[in-house]
């Protein structure tokens, strides 16, 4: 019974800090952008390790700490922070310029299969907006529908009733469509596990196990998809369509 | 006068006495422990003007040749120096400890000796002379050849001589290919050049046509030295490199056994033999640059250098030329230098430079310069500066590397004459924006947008709370609207629920005091709202109001003949009942009956 007043004691003080976490992780986000001006790459990528730390994302902290780490030449770490902002992000041209750029950085040159261009197309269009995007703009969408619907129910004038029908109808066949986007771009993220290569040069076996035989040599840096998980081995896939067994550690998954 | 004459004879004479006690007389030998057999020299000099030389007895020894008389004069500011000297080629017959005698000669009338030398004779091979005339007197030519051969290789050989055999790569090394000889050379004639693979070459240019003869003492032997071929190396890898041999075909003047005793009186008879000689192999051992403090941009220079850069001009309109000069100076691979990396402002027009070089190579190495000139055409007015110039090298007597940095210039451009008559007139000579370099995209910088792992707002309650809301409120509103048009369908029910809607508004205050059971506040409110009600409906103002005026406005209305009755009924028992409490009737019930009378007042009119 004693503690319980502690308890609410604490409580009582860590409430104010919660509320105050924010504004002190965006000053640790000023202080990360101003080390990183001064040419201070590790200083920055603490300061921005702090924020994640803590459990939180966000797509300029990750955008940064991945050029901090790029221009610190760690490129394998630089893909990783991309590619995380690519994730939330995955319409912004910056992450996607910086990707192209760290990627001319590493070993492997992987020719990528080539893909029917209409999945090609679906794909970058469902990834066109940032998935908080799609799910305001479905909310907009479908509350403008149902004020048009609701004008609709309630005017006399046969003008108005025709106009807010047909409005209803298109507002709300795109809200519907803006969901079916935001829909697939979380399943996109869902089916799609990829991982960056951390380690300098990972042999690919063709089964789990050490003694199976080595397919083939890729360096770090290099983005992989990644197919299964069996305890201690990874199942990956080259863009060039090749796939086979890595140890864990090998890969760090986005 | 005659004072004069005796001072300067007595002068003369003393001057003949110090000459006379600087006179030395010595003996030497090569060597002093030889083999039997082996040929040895013994000489006599003597550093003044002398006569009567009396050769010792060389007893033990047998003479080969001698004596070999030369003479030497000198004249420095009229004293004239003489030496002379005696030589003699001795062949120990015996082994044994044997001691050449003193010589004696007799110079300005004093007679000299010199010391006695002991020379150790050990056992040696069979002596050469012999066996080779046994030889002759049995084989032909080609016995007669080979024999020779063994024996000329000490008399003529050929070798590389370096200055050093241990290099870092890019260092130069000078190698003379050297003609060692002994004997006559009637021709020559260079049959291979060294390849010299591995090395970068330059041959030594300040070389004579004709070969200058000098005299070199190898392993006590004197030699006629003459350099053939003389080329500074630079070493292009690192490891082992071999130089490769020299061949030359000589025809060299050997003397010959002599065949009886004549040719050997008149001082041996010679032979002209051709010989194909080549000079033994030199390995170089040429160590890599160290990587340590390699400093970056480094291209391979090595030796010692300096670096000056200067510009004809600093300021100029634009369209002008400018040039801008870089100058290495100093010794080593200068020849092998590749073009500076200099930067210059994007916006200048740049050609490549032109090359000069200044170097001359000497026995001691390859010196000079190399002057790049860059010819630079500024395009637009404007001040620009041409970045310090880093030129480095590695030196190899401190082993270390050095990097030099010339000043940086300031370029001011002033606006050229025709500059804007260019642009007006075509279009072409816009140029495109030039990319400098590539470098990954600025950090985002201003909000943070933080949230939550795992708390994205698509897929959350809210999500879809806010994705409901528009389809519920629709479907409320379409509720709504058929409920309402269910209601408004029947028109006696409409207007009653109006009427009595009406009542109720005016019969507010009657129905408070009958909760608060005030009976006589009651019947006055109830009267008021009434009256309130039948002004507002027949449009009299409420103080022209009395029983007739409503029953007579009632019956235009035509409303029913009982219900002005009742009505009139109940105004007259509110009235009385001000004045006197009702007995015999309850209040609730007089409440009903005002309030149905008004619904039907509402339902007629």
């Amino acid at each position: 019974m004693k503690y319980k007043h502690l308890i609410y004691l604490l409580i009582a003080f860590a409430m104010p800090m919660l509320a105050h976490a924010a504004d002190n992780m965006q000053a640790l986000f000023e202080k990360g952008n101003q080390q990183y001006a001064k040419g201070n790459y590790k200083e920055a990528i603490a300061d921005y390790q702090q924020i994640l730390k803590v459990g939180y994302q966000s797509v300029p902290v990750y955008f940064n700490m991945g050029n901090a780490s790029f221009k610190n030449g760690d490129i394998p770490s630089a893909i990783y922070y991309y590619e995380k902002a690519h994730k939330l992000s995955p319409g912004d041209d910056d992450i996607n310029f910086n990707i192209q750029f760290a990627n001319l950085r590493t070993t492997d040159k992987i020719d990528v299969a080539p893909e029917f261009f209409l999945v090609k197309w679906w794909n970058s269009f469902i990834l066109m907006f940032s998935a908080t995007t799609l799910a305001v703009w479905s909310i907009v969408f479908i509350l403008l529908a149902s004020g048009a619907l609701i004008m609709y129910i309630f005017t006399y004038s046969v003008t108005i009733k025709k106009a807010s029908f047909y409005s209803t109808f298109i507002l709300f066949i795109i809200g519907l469509f803006i969901i079916f986007m935001g829909n697939r771009q979380v399943n996109y993220f869902d089916t799609h596990h990829q991982a960056i290569i951390f380690s300098g040069a990972v042999t690919v076996k063709s089964s789990p196990a050490d003694a199976a035989k080595s397919l083939f040599v890729i360096h770090e840096g290099t983005k992989v998809d990644v197919l299964e998980n069996n305890s201690n081995w990874t199942k990956i896939r080259l863009p060039n369509g090749n796939e086979g067994w890595i140890v864990v550690g090998d890969a760090k998954e986005i | 006068m005659n004072k004069k004459y005796y001072i300067l004879s007595i002068l003369l004479l003393w001057a003949g006495l110090l000459f006379a006690d600087d006179v030395k007389f010595t003996a030497s030998v090569n060597k002093t422990q030889v083999a039997t057999g082996e040929v040895f020299e013994v000489t006599f000099s003597i550093n003044g003007n002398a006569e009567h030389f009396a050769p010792p007895n060389f007893s033990g020894f047998q003479v080969v040749a001698g004596p070999n008389v030369s003479t030497s004069m000198t004249s420095v500011n009229g004293n004239m120096t003489m030496s002379n000297s005696y030589s003699y080629d001795l062949v120990p017959t015996r082994v044994g400890t044997f001691t050449i005698g003193t010589a004696s000669i007799v110079a300005n009338g004093h007679t000299l000796n010199t010391n006695s030398i002991r020379i150790t004779v050990v056992k040696g091979k069979p002596v050469p002379q012999n066996s080779r005339s046994r030889q002759m007197q049995y084989d032909d030519d080609d016995g007669q050849g080979q024999a020779s051969s063994v024996d000329v290789s000490k008399q003529l050989f050929i070798r590389a001589v370096v200055d050093k055999t241990h290099v870092y790569q890019g260092e130069q090394i000078t190698v003379n290919y050297r003609v060692y000889t002994r004997v006559g050379i009637m021709d020559n004639q260079v049959d291979k050049l060294p390849e010299l693979n591995g090395f970068w070459s330059q041959d030594i240019t300040d070389q004579k046509q004709t070969a200058q003869w000098k005299t070199e003492t190898v392993n006590g032997l004197r030699y006629n030295v003459a350099d053939v071929k003389q080329v500074i190396l630079f070493p292009e890898r690192s490891g082992n490199l071999t130089l490769d041999p020299l061949g030359m075909t000589f025809i060299a003047r050997i003397p010959a056994p002599s065949r009886d005793f004549m040719d050997q009186f008149f001082g041996g008879a010679f032979e002209d033999k051709k010989l194909k000689l080549k000079s033994p192999p030199v390995t170089i051992h040429v160590d890599p640059l160290p990587e340590a403090g390699k400093p970056e941009g480094y291209d391979g220079a090595v030796g010692a250098f300096s670096i000056n850069a200067s510009v004809d001009k600093t300021s100029l309109k634009a369209n002008d030329a400018i040039n801008f000069n870089i100058k290495v100076t100093g010794k080593g691979n200068i020849k092998l230098l590749k073009n500076l990396n200099v930067v210059f402002p994007a916006d200048f027009e740049k050609y490549d430079p032109k090359v000069t070089d200044t170097i001359t190579s000497k026995v001691n190495g390859i010196a000079g310069s190399r002057s790049y000139n860059y010819l630079l055409i500024p395009r637009h007015q404007g001040t620009y500066t041409i970045e310090p110039v880093k030129f480095s090298y590695f030196n190899p007597a401190t082993r270390r590397y050095v990097t030099l940095t010339t000043k940086p210039f300031t370029i001011n451009v002033a606006k050229g004459a025709n500059e804007s008559n260019v642009t007006a007139l075509s279009l072409a000579d816009k140029q495109d924006i030039k990319l400098l370099d590539k470098d990954i995209r600025y950090i985002k910088t201003g909000s943070a947008h933080l949230s939550k792992e795992g708390d994205e707002f698509l897929g959350s309650g809210w999500y879809y709370l806010l994705l409901l809301l528009g389809p519920v409120l629709a479907i409320g509103a379409l509720v709504y609207r058929k409920w309402d048009e269910k209601n408004n369908s029947d028109i006696v029910k409409v207007k009653s629920r109006k009427a009595s809607k009406i009542a109720a508004k005016h019969l507010a205050s009657a129905q408070q005091q009958l909760i608060n059971k005030n009976q006589k506040a009651f019947y006055d409110d109830l009267f008021k709202g009434i009256y309130g009600y039948l002004s507002d409906k027949l449009n009299i103002p409420y103080a022209n109001l009395d029983k007739e005026t409503i029953a007579a406005a009632l019956k235009a209305h035509k409303v029913n003949e009982s219900l002005i009755r009742q009505l009139e009924e109940t105004l007259d028992l509110c009235d009385m009942a001000r004045y006197a409490p009702v007995t015999g009737i309850a209040e609730r019930d007089v409440f009903e009956k005002a309030k149905t009378m008004i619904n039907d007042i509402e339902n007629e009119i």
